[in-house]
């Protein structure tokens, strides 16, 4: 439990004090703290992830000052996750309370959901950022390499630390 | 009810989800000062839309009133008019007696039926005998002269159209009448002949063509139509004239019945002079 604590703590940390400063461009805003909900354990009920992901989507709209914003979109990607997840055959893992990893859910179909949710959220999170102002090839663009370096930084977190935790 | 309550249990995380999903579009829209703008922007975008639209509609459905009201407007206003009365125009002088009311009512009438493509035409409007309306009155639309009412039932009434071979009426150009008829042919809608005028007289194509002070149906001034034929013949010594109506006859809508308050005493004053 304390190492979940730290590992939560130890992803926000690294979204709001580094990955949010990072100013590597104006097209790359990597939001890879999502891991968070798209790794919640399975047995979970479907109230308890809605409500995770609020209270972390207010968490991060606290530190960043965008308030109703990672809100709003964590519980797009939470309700989404669980569509996904519904259609894959997850009853054991659910049995015995895992968390949805690589190595709980395999490399493939982790891989799959991952990039979907992932893909969605920069999405829908850049959609409401820029509302009324949308420049198509700007959020295309900003959309696809910010998705890709989240993606690559959480396949190196899951690599990393899914056997410890 | 158990129904109801399992379903609200299964389905309690997406209630909590749309619950939460707006506040968060509160929060979002209410805190965020580029999506406040934007939001009030589009806003502001819909209502006008919105209030245009409103505005089309209601315009479309008031327009029947407020044709009413116009026709009322333009019957009262050719009422206390000096046309007919004491109107005496000249190059430079135009004198208009205001101290005496015209001689005319005025009736505005819809035509419910109208012919245009027989011989002898008609048409029919929805006033009749319960409004004062009775044979031999003289109808004039917004344009110019259309005809003369045939007869009268309660509340209708049947008019003589200017494009009926019966329909004569004594021409004036430039304030002079010319004791000739103008009359339908049968030719083309709204085409109309006057013959019998000397072609010494200097006259042109696009002259006005009104009503003079020989009838007593009609005021006089109100435009017959324009010449739009104008030929010499070299073995006549009369124009081959053609006019075109004032009134368009196949879209002829709203008219005026004209009814002059003094006929019978100028009749009779005439007949006497017989």
């Amino acid at each position: 439990m304390t190492r979940r604590i730290l590992y939560w703590i130890l992803i926000l940390a690294l979204q709001l004090l580094v990955l949010n400063h990072l100013e590597l461009s104006a097209f790359i805003v990597p939001q890879v703290f999502i891991i968070l909900l798209i790794t919640l354990p399975l047995h979970l009920s479907r109230l308890n992830q809605v409500l995770i992901a609020a209270g972390l989507g207010l968490l991060v709209d606290f530190f960043t000052a965008t308030p109703g914003i990672h809100t709003s979109a964590c519980l797009w990607l939470i309700v989404f996750r669980i569509g996904l997840l519904n259609r894959q055959d997850l009853k054991q893992h659910i049995a015995n309370r895992l968390p949805y990893t690589v190595n709980s859910a395999g490399l493939v179909s982790f891989a799959y959901t991952a990039a979907i949710l992932v893909f969605f959220y920069h999405l829908y999170l850049f959609f409401i950022g820029s509302v009324g102002a949308i420049h198509g090839a700007n959020y295309g663009l900003t959309v696809l390499s910010s998705s890709l370096l989240s993606l690559t930084i959480i396949a190196i977190i899951q690599f990393s630390t899914t056997k410890r935790i | 009810m158990q129904q109801l309550l399992a379903f609200i249990e299964q389905r309690l995380h997406l209630i909590v989800f749309a619950l939460l999903q707006v506040i968060c579009g509160f929060l979002v829209f209410s805190l965020n000062p580029f999506q406040q703008a934007s939001f009030t922007q589009t806003a502001n975008s819909v209502t006008d839309a919105g209030n245009t639209m409103s505005s089309d509609v209601t315009d479309y459905f008031d327009l029947k009133y407020q044709n009413q009201l116009l026709q009322d407007q333009i019957a009262t206003q050719f009422q206390n008019s000096t046309i007919g009365t004491l109107l005496v125009s000249g190059d430079t002088i135009e004198l208009k007696d205001t101290s005496r009311k015209s001689l005319y009512d005025v009736i505005p009438a819809q035509v419910v039926y109208n012919t245009t493509f027989k011989a002898n035409n008609v048409f029919v409007i929805n006033k009749g005998g319960n409004h004062g309306i009775h044979k031999n009155m003289g109808v004039i639309s917004s344009e110019g002269l259309a005809g003369l009412v045939l007869k009268s039932t309660a509340n209708y009434s049947t008019v003589m159209s200017l494009l009926n071979t019966n329909m004569t009426v004594i021409p004036n150009i430039h304030g002079m009448e010319y004791y000739t008829k103008l009359l339908w042919v049968n030719e083309a809608p709204n085409v109309m002949r006057i013959s019998g005028i000397n072609n010494l007289e200097e006259l042109k194509i696009g002259d006005e063509v009104k009503t003079g002070k020989s009838s007593m149906l009609f005021p006089s001034g109100i435009s017959l139509g324009t010449i739009t034929k104008l030929d010499k013949n070299p073995k006549s010594q009369y124009y081959e004239t053609e006019i075109e109506t004032a009134t368009n006859f196949r879209s002829l809508e709203y008219v005026f019945v004209i009814i002059n308050r003094d006929i019978d005493q100028m009749e009779a004053l005439i007949s006497d002079n017989d």
